[in-house]
């Protein structure tokens, strides 16, 4: 009977103890975001003759997969080098678009933020930057740093500013989305007739004729206009805006104006086009993952990452699984010259209250996006520079080499409005989604848009 | 016994259950007062405090004007209402038919049908996915190539086959362990009553609705109430498959709890309406299975 009590006594204290070791973080270690479950870490030990920092020891960075920021070997290479630099230990966790917000939210409410997070200006400024999760920047600028930004594009700065004046992002690369073709199977339909191939454009009235040309030569479905979630929906966005001049918010970033004749005729136009369907089985990557696979005849969901290796499947650049030819193409609208969503990556760092790992996490900044590292923490993003010159040394001519990243280059002047950062964002990029699945079920285009619209705006208060 | 040994005795006994009772009252009664409570305030996750401020049944009252909700759990009865039933018939067709077969078969079948169950559910969502897939799926590969169909049909993208889409899923992953509880069940049935039916003169369909039935009403009890809490919980399939969509044909409340909880992070007080989502759900869940138990009582 005693030792039955001992025994059950025994096995009380140990799950009263792994209770408690399920609870909070002591507040030293706070945010250290080591609690995380899965994560994918590269923890090099700080290699001997290394500079002693002066703080910190180890810091966390989660990242989304922005080029191979998303891949553990390329980024385990620059940040054992920033170590061997620093002293500085850097734990990684890779995230996905999929459930990567859902990690990132639920360690905010339990307080378990990494230090670093790479990501574009929808989150870092307009999310949690906004809503005081994320700590100011402001300070890891100089003039000459702006100066530096702006001469590339004045739209970067402005997107990593809060309304506020407050730096949430500290940006390293950017690029402009665009849309992908088969080349090959536009040639056998007589379609490339219709394309601008030196410039990578096209207007509204030749992406009519092509998708014409196309479906009467394949018949199936030549485009989808996905919507089965967020998931590259500035294709989707992109297209409907540019095919008559459509807007998405005012200037300001201040409300949702997608509620344009413009839109609703650019909708009408795609709903009533044979070879385009609205489908809500598909979201962007399963798009690209069909167009890769020869299904569909064009992509809505492509920039210069999936150029260099479509669908991320190592099976070389600008081919379909087949081997067919794939273009890059700026998305139709009635004069060619179109406005195209952007992508800004950078870094941004979570306010844990502790000054040291801050401090740790702005010196890694800066390595990455301000010094002579810049230039392969860049080529690991596979996009392009936000700046010329990074800590005295040129980076301009980073991709000069490579000739697919020189052609991209012809669609970055047609980088538009960055209004990603518009307040109620998560909700809106929702409120779009759904309103294409409206759409595609037949009902009425303005009611809905105008529905939608309304709750886009709701949410941004 | 001694009052003294009956005393050792409980307190040895309660000792063995703190364990788990530790687990239970950490994991599922805290959690609950907290999600009552929190469902009475405006708690976000932008919030410096944990529970934001109490705004009483305000997130109850917007309940009643939210049409996705409404939709959602009009979805979620549509599957506790077809799920339900449908398992449970077919467990009790399937474990009728193969409970008197050799051990051998008889482990074959168990573990052909328990797959489903032990299977991760991304992984069979994966395969299903593939199968339901409106270009290359192998669903419309065959009735177009029996001519069934002319155009593919989009199965998971189409409002009205959506929904019958996830259903039939579920019902794959939850048959598994009905069947093997039925089977359990028939074979402890009292044979000598079975054999007493037959030498009065009963039929089949007798000695299985007058003797049999009766003696498995403790397991149907069970599969009753695990299947439809299964299925009002469904939310994993719509995550992984549609996202609610097509136009919320397949939203479930499990799933816009979770849609409000860490998507509409932006939103005021939406811990404090998906919690209010999820007392509601807790409210119908226990209805239905007070229900259940109560007709199975009378039966």
């Amino acid at each position: 009977m005693k030792m039955k009590k001992i025994v059950a006594a025994a096995l009380a204290m140990a799950m009263a103890l792994s209770l408690a070791a399920c609870g909070g973080q002591s507040g030293g270690q706070s945010g250290s975001g080591g609690g995380a479950g899965g994560a994918s870490s590269s923890t090099p030990p700080a290699q001997s003759g290394s500079p002693t920092p002066s703080g910190a020891s180890e810091i966390t960075l989660w990242t989304y997969p922005i080029g191979d920021w998303g891949k553990e070997a390329e980024v385990k290479a620059l940040t054992d080098a920033f170590t061997a630099d620093t002293g500085i230990a850097v734990k990684v966790e890779y995230l996905d678009y999929t459930a990567g917000d859902d990690r990132v939210n639920t360690a905010i409410t339990a307080e378990g933020t990494p230090d670093l997070i790479m990501e574009g200006p929808e989150r870092l400024v307009a999310n949690w930057g906004a809503n005081g999760h994320l700590v100011d920047l402001s300070d890891l600028f100089d003039d000459e740093d702006i100066a530096q930004i702006n001469e590339v594009n004045e739209g970067v700065m402005k997107a990593c500013t809060h309304t506020s004046g407050a730096i949430y992002e500290y940006p390293l690369v950017m690029t402009a989305h665009c849309m992908a073709i088969n080349k090959t199977a536009f040639e056998q339909a007589d379609a490339l007739q219709y394309l601008d191939l030196e410039n990578h454009t096209w207007t509204t009235e030749n992406f009519i004729k092509a998708v014409e040309a196309v479906y009467g030569e394949f018949g199936g479905t030549v485009g989808a206009v996905f919507c089965a979630g967020q998931g590259g929906d500035q294709g989707t966005r992109a297209l409907v805006n540019n095919l008559y001049g459509g807007t998405f918010t005012n200037a300001e970033h201040t409300q949702y104006l997608w509620n344009d004749p413009n839109n609703v005729k650019a909708l009408e136009l795609l709903a009533g086009m044979d070879g385009i369907e609205f489908d809500p089985s598909l979201d962007g990557g399963k798009e690209i993952t069909a167009f890769y696979q020869g299904i569909l005849k064009m992509a809505f969901c492509w920039n210069i990452a999936q150029q260099l290796n479509p669908n991320s499947a190592d099976t070389g650049a600008e081919k379909t699984i087949s081997g067919e030819d794939i273009v890059f193409m700026s998305f139709p609208s009635e004069t060619g010259k179109s406005q195209l969503c952007g992508g800004i990556w950078g870094f941004g760092i979570f306010d844990n209250g502790d000054q040291a790992r801050i401090d740790a996490s702005k010196q890694f900044i800066q390595w990455m996006c301000d010094s002579e590292h810049t230039a392969d923490a860049v080529k690991t993003a596979r996009y392009f520079a936000v700046r010329n010159t990074a800590g005295g040394a040129d980076i301009s001519k980073v991709w000069a080499d490579d000739p697919i990243m020189g052609e991209y280059t012809k669609l970055m002047p047609y980088l538009g409005d960055y209004y990603q950062v518009t307040t109620g964002w998560a909700a809106a990029r929702t409120e779009w989604w759904n309103m294409l699945q409206e759409v595609g079920t037949g009902s009425d285009i303005a009611t809905v848009l105008a529905a939608h619209e309304a709750a886009a705006n709701a949410a941004a208060g | 016994m001694s009052r003294a040994l009956q005393r050792r005795e409980d307190v040895a006994g309660y000792l063995f259950m703190l364990p788990s009772l530790i687990f239970f009252v950490g994991f599922v009664i805290i959690p609950m007062f907290i999600c009552i409570f929190t469902s009475l305030t405006s708690s976000n996750m932008n919030d410096t405090a944990m529970f934001g401020s109490f705004v009483g049944l305000e997130n109850f009252a917007k309940l009643f004007h939210d049409e996705v909700f409404q939709k959602g759990l009009i979805n979620t009865f549509i599957i506790v209402l077809v799920s339900v039933p449908t398992v449970c018939a077919f467990s009790l067709w399937v474990a009728s038919a193969i409970y008197k077969l050799n051990n051998v078969a008889l482990s074959a079948f168990r573990c052909i049908f328990y797959l489903p169950v032990v299977t991760g559910s991304v992984a069979v969502t994966v395969v299903w996915r593939w199968m339901y897939d409106n270009y290359t799926g192998i669903l419309n590969t065959l009735l177009s190539s029996v001519g069934l169909i002319e155009k593919n049909i989009n199965w998971l993208g189409d409002p009205k086959t959506a929904l019958g889409c996830i259903i039939v899923i579920l019902f794959t992953t939850s048959v598994g362990q009905p069947i093997v509880l039925y089977v359990s069940a028939l074979g402890n049935v009292d044979t000598t009553l079975i054999e007493a039916a037959e030498v009065d003169g009963a039929t089949d369909m007798q000695v299985f609705w007058q003797v049999k039935w009766p003696q498995m009403m403790p397991t149907t009890l069970y599969i009753l109430v695990i299947t439809t809490i299964n299925s009002f919980q469904c939310f994993a399939l719509i995550q992984l498959l549609t996202q609610g969509g097509p136009n919320h044909a397949t939203d479930t409340v499990m799933y816009y709890i979770y849609y409000t909880a860490f998507k509409l992070t932006e939103q005021a007080g939406h811990f404090g309406y998906a919690n209010a989502m999820g007392v509601v759900l807790a409210i119908f869940i226990g209805l239905m299975s007070a229900v259940q138990f109560r007709l199975a009582k009378e039966k």
